[in-house]
């Protein structure tokens, strides 16, 4: 993110690697964190994802501490919020052991032990201290409940609620008003769309970064990415086919059922239910989720707002995922690249599809090596479909939490980690495609 | 360090070698690449996304991590940047790249009943890749492509779990290690009682032996597969092993291609392709490595007279996708398989030192 980059570009001499601050901090806790060390004595990759980022340094509120490059005040304090909870982090040590013997006991082999228990155990340090020399049960218990899937029982809330048929006619009866409601306004869309060609343009230097975002709170605030998404449910014209794009089975789009429909469905068809249960196996772990009946209730406003997502910087966002992901073609050497973001991302997705070929997955020229994997590669072939579904789940997660898309490096930081994660799923299926054959 | 672009993104060089030479690791933010058998290790490293390479300071130090950041924020990859007195340090790279082999290991190693060069075990492959994976991980903050360490083992734990069996220390002491890394990702190896079913590795497929020509038979020859064009595992890595003929049936002309394998992978279900002159063809392997398919000349089939009066010496047989590739370049890799095999080097995965003993 580049707001922690000016201050490393501006005090080179004094500006640290963030990961390099922590490391450092997290050997001088010495002994006593041994299991949640690497060989060489740094703490592990899941040790600083599950525990230091979230719980220890508070990355959500602390959002100094996110940027790669810190200065030497906050590399400071850093290190000493680090240190300070030398004594928990000893205690979450010697719970991640007990509850590995457990696990072994218990014979729990699914799930990765680190990341499911990490946090879990920082938690214990916090409230018990180190665990009691005498077993008490207490790590049975605490792995009975991580393993008891906590987020069913809200499923089975709300599976049980929608059963009753007024429930569903009355949320039916909202849709119907919530839809009519929406209607696309006269402004034009040009201006939008020539502004997004800074947004996803290069910024050198601090004066173009503050213009780029200038440029983005401008946009947020325009009425185009609402009024186009107004016009995919009627006749107006839309620069781009909802269903090309993988939005949508059909065109125009129509309101979404309440409760039949799978989860396969394009985005904009799936239910109401289907959506409320999306939020709710998103909510790992979340205690701020509101009740099931206003959950259905905000989520039947929420389906009839322009593209499924009712705050103006989603649905922003999520035309620029659009016209981003028409030039994304992995296997494709040249395509048409009008945004210098865009242009980033294929450059690197042309390079992971050349770790595919340098493996033997693929063959030079993107071509498959058994007919096997032919339906992954045309997949790939329509790579703006996978991306605009993933990235129109992720805007709606980050609509029903309120978090915001107003930061435009985190806007471009979200379209790019769209396409690293769809690329790494392709992958894996290519690369599963092959192994599968292989008897035994 | 020199950073110049390459293909849109910034690299410490192009990688010149073939595909197939190639050692990749993708890691959190860069792809690393090494020459197999380039003996000084010379390492290239390309940028995907230089604000995810976190561990930048390890390998160049955290001054060297800072000036690179500084040079190639914002900017788009264009003329060379030179960075003064930023040096990768080589030790640093030595696991990652010795990781790189080990992926590279799995799938271009020249397994080769008629060359002699005997298969890597897969399992035991796989499980010294887990480690070395779970050792480096400070490199992947990001999943990659390289980075799932589960799945490295799931397709291994019976014979892991028979391999604890055997009598090597080594491979005991491997696979004990395994486990309990298998345990924390959550793989189950199997209950130590139920036995993996050995394979034999070199079984070349019951069917039809392709030196045998048959008394009908129009033309003969034979070809090479091209590595890049097919999956491992499957076929002889010798040169010459696809052949081809052309018989008579009902009176027009048949190919039939028979393909040498060696190894656990199923050919069935690959193609082939027979082009001479204006003449071709195309079928698709069965699992002995056989396709039988008739001859067209454009939409129509090739009588057999037509047959008799063509000149077959400029038939070429295709299996897999298409892919230009060299017989140099399958020779190079065969030649360093067996320079590996001789005299085990200090980077020697187990599965190598294992196959180089048993050759005695």
């Amino acid at each position: 993110m580049s707001a922690g980059f000016e201050t490393a570009t501006s005090a080179v001499a004094v500006s640290q690697p963030r990961r390099a601050v922590i490391d450092r901090a997290w050997r001088a806790i010495g002994p006593g964190v041994e299991v949640l060390s690497g060989d060489d004595g740094g703490p592990l990759r899941r040790t600083v994802k599950r525990i230091l980022d979230p719980l220890v340094l508070r990355l959500r509120s602390n959002t100094q501490y996110s940027a790669p490059f810190v200065d030497a005040d906050t590399a400071v304090a850093m290190h000493e919020l680090i240190i300070s909870h030398a004594p928990q982090l000893r205690s979450a040590a010697a719970w991640f052991e007990l509850l590995k013997r457990e696990r072994r006991r218990l014979r729990i082999t699914t799930g990765n032990a680190q990341e499911l228990y990490f946090p879990v155990c920082f938690e214990l340090a916090v409230t018990k201290g180190a665990p009691a020399q005498e077993d008490d049960g207490s790590a049975e218990s605490v792995l009975r409940e991580v393993h008891g899937d906590r987020d069913r029982t809200a499923i089975e809330v709300l599976n049980q609620y929608v059963t009753n048929p007024d429930v569903v006619a009355a949320l039916a009866d909202q849709l119907g008003r919530s839809w009519s409601d929406v209607q696309a306004g006269p402004e034009i869309t040009t201006p939008f769309l020539a502004g997004l060609t800074t947004v996803l343009g290069p910024a050198q230097g601090h004066t173009a970064a503050v213009a780029r975002q200038r440029v983005w709170s401008a946009l947020i605030a325009d009425a185009t990415p609402y009024n186009l998404g107004a016009k995919a449910r009627g006749a107006g014209e839309l620069p781009w086919s909802i269903t090309a794009l993988g939005l949508s089975s059909v065109e125009p789009q129509l309101p979404p059922d309440i409760v039949s429909g799978s989860d396969s469905e394009r985005p904009l068809n799936r239910s109401v239910v289907d959506r409320v249960r999306a939020t709710l196996r998103r909510a790992m772990g979340r205690d701020d989720l509101p009740d099931i009946p206003m959950l259905c209730a905000e989520e039947v406003d929420r389906s009839c707002a322009p593209w499924g997502l009712m705050a103006e910087d989603k649905q922003a966002t999520l035309i620029a995922g659009i016209e981003v992901g028409a030039c994304l073609a992995p296997l494709s050497e040249s395509v048409d690249i009008r945004y210098e973001l865009a242009a980033q991302i294929q450059a690197r997705l042309r390079k992971e599809a050349y770790v595919l070929h340098a493996r033997r997955y693929l063959a030079d020229g993107g071509g498959p090596m058994h007919p096997r994997q032919q339906q992954v590669i045309d997949d790939l072939a329509s790579f703006a479909r996978p991306y605009l579904s993933r990235l129109w789940a992720r805007l709606h997660g980050r609509d029903v939490w309120q978090e915001p898309c107003d930061d435009v490096d985190d806007v471009r930081a979200l379209l790019e980690g769209v396409a690293r994660s769809v690329s790494l799923d392709h992958r894996q299926r290519i690369k599963s495609m092959l192994e599968l054959q292989v008897a035994g | 360090m020199r950073l110049v672009a390459d293909s849109g993104l910034w690299s410490t060089g192009r990688q010149a070698a073939q595909p197939q030479l190639v050692a990749v690791l993708e890691v959190s933010g860069a792809v690393l690449s090494w020459t197999v058998d380039d003996a000084a290790h010379a390492a290239q490293i390309t940028f995907t996304d230089p604000d995810r390479a976190d561990w930048l300071w390890r390998v160049l130090g955290e001054p060297g991590h800072i000036a690179l950041a500084a040079a190639l924020h914002g900017g788009t990859p264009e003329a060379a940047v030179e960075l003064a007195d930023v040096d990768l340090k080589p030790e640093t790279l030595e696991p990652l790249r010795r990781l790189a082999l080990g992926h590279w290991l799995r799938r271009w190693w020249p397994t080769s009943q008629r060359n002699g060069i005997a298969a890597l075990d897969a399992a035991l492959l796989d499980a010294e890749i887990a480690m070395l994976t779970a050792g480096a991980e400070e490199f992947f903050t990001d999943d990659t492509f390289d980075s799932d360490v589960a799945a490295l083992l799931r397709p291994h734990t019976a014979a892991l779990s028979a391999h604890l069996q055997g009598g090597d220390p080594r491979v005991v002491e491997l696979v004990r290690t395994c486990a309990d890394l298998a345990d924390d990702v959550g793989v189950a190896f199997d209950e130590t009682d139920s036995v993996a079913v050995r394979r034999d590795d070199y079984a070349l497929a019951a069917g039809a032996d392709g030196n045998g020509r048959a008394a009908s038979s129009i033309a003969t020859g034979t070809g090479s597969v091209n590595w890049g064009a097919v999956p491992p595992g499957i076929f002889d890595a010798a040169e010459d092993t696809i052949h081809w003929q052309v018989e008579a049936v009902g009176g027009s002309a048949k190919a039939v291609v028979h393909v040498e394998l060696s190894g656990p992978g199923l050919a069935a279900g690959i193609t082939v392709r027979l082009r001479s002159g204006d003449f071709s063809g195309a079928g698709v392997l069965d699992a002995n490595g056989v396709a039988a398919f008739p001859i067209l000349d454009g939409p129509h089939p090739v009588a057999e007279s037509a047959a008799w009066d063509h000149d077959w010496r400029a038939t070429a047989v295709t299996v897999g996708a298409d892919a230009e590739e060299s017989s140099q370049t399958r020779e190079r890799i065969r030649e360093f398989a067996r320079a590996r095999l001789r005299a085990p080097a200090g980077d020697a995965f187990l599965a190598e030192v294992l196959v180089a003993e048993s050759d005695y």
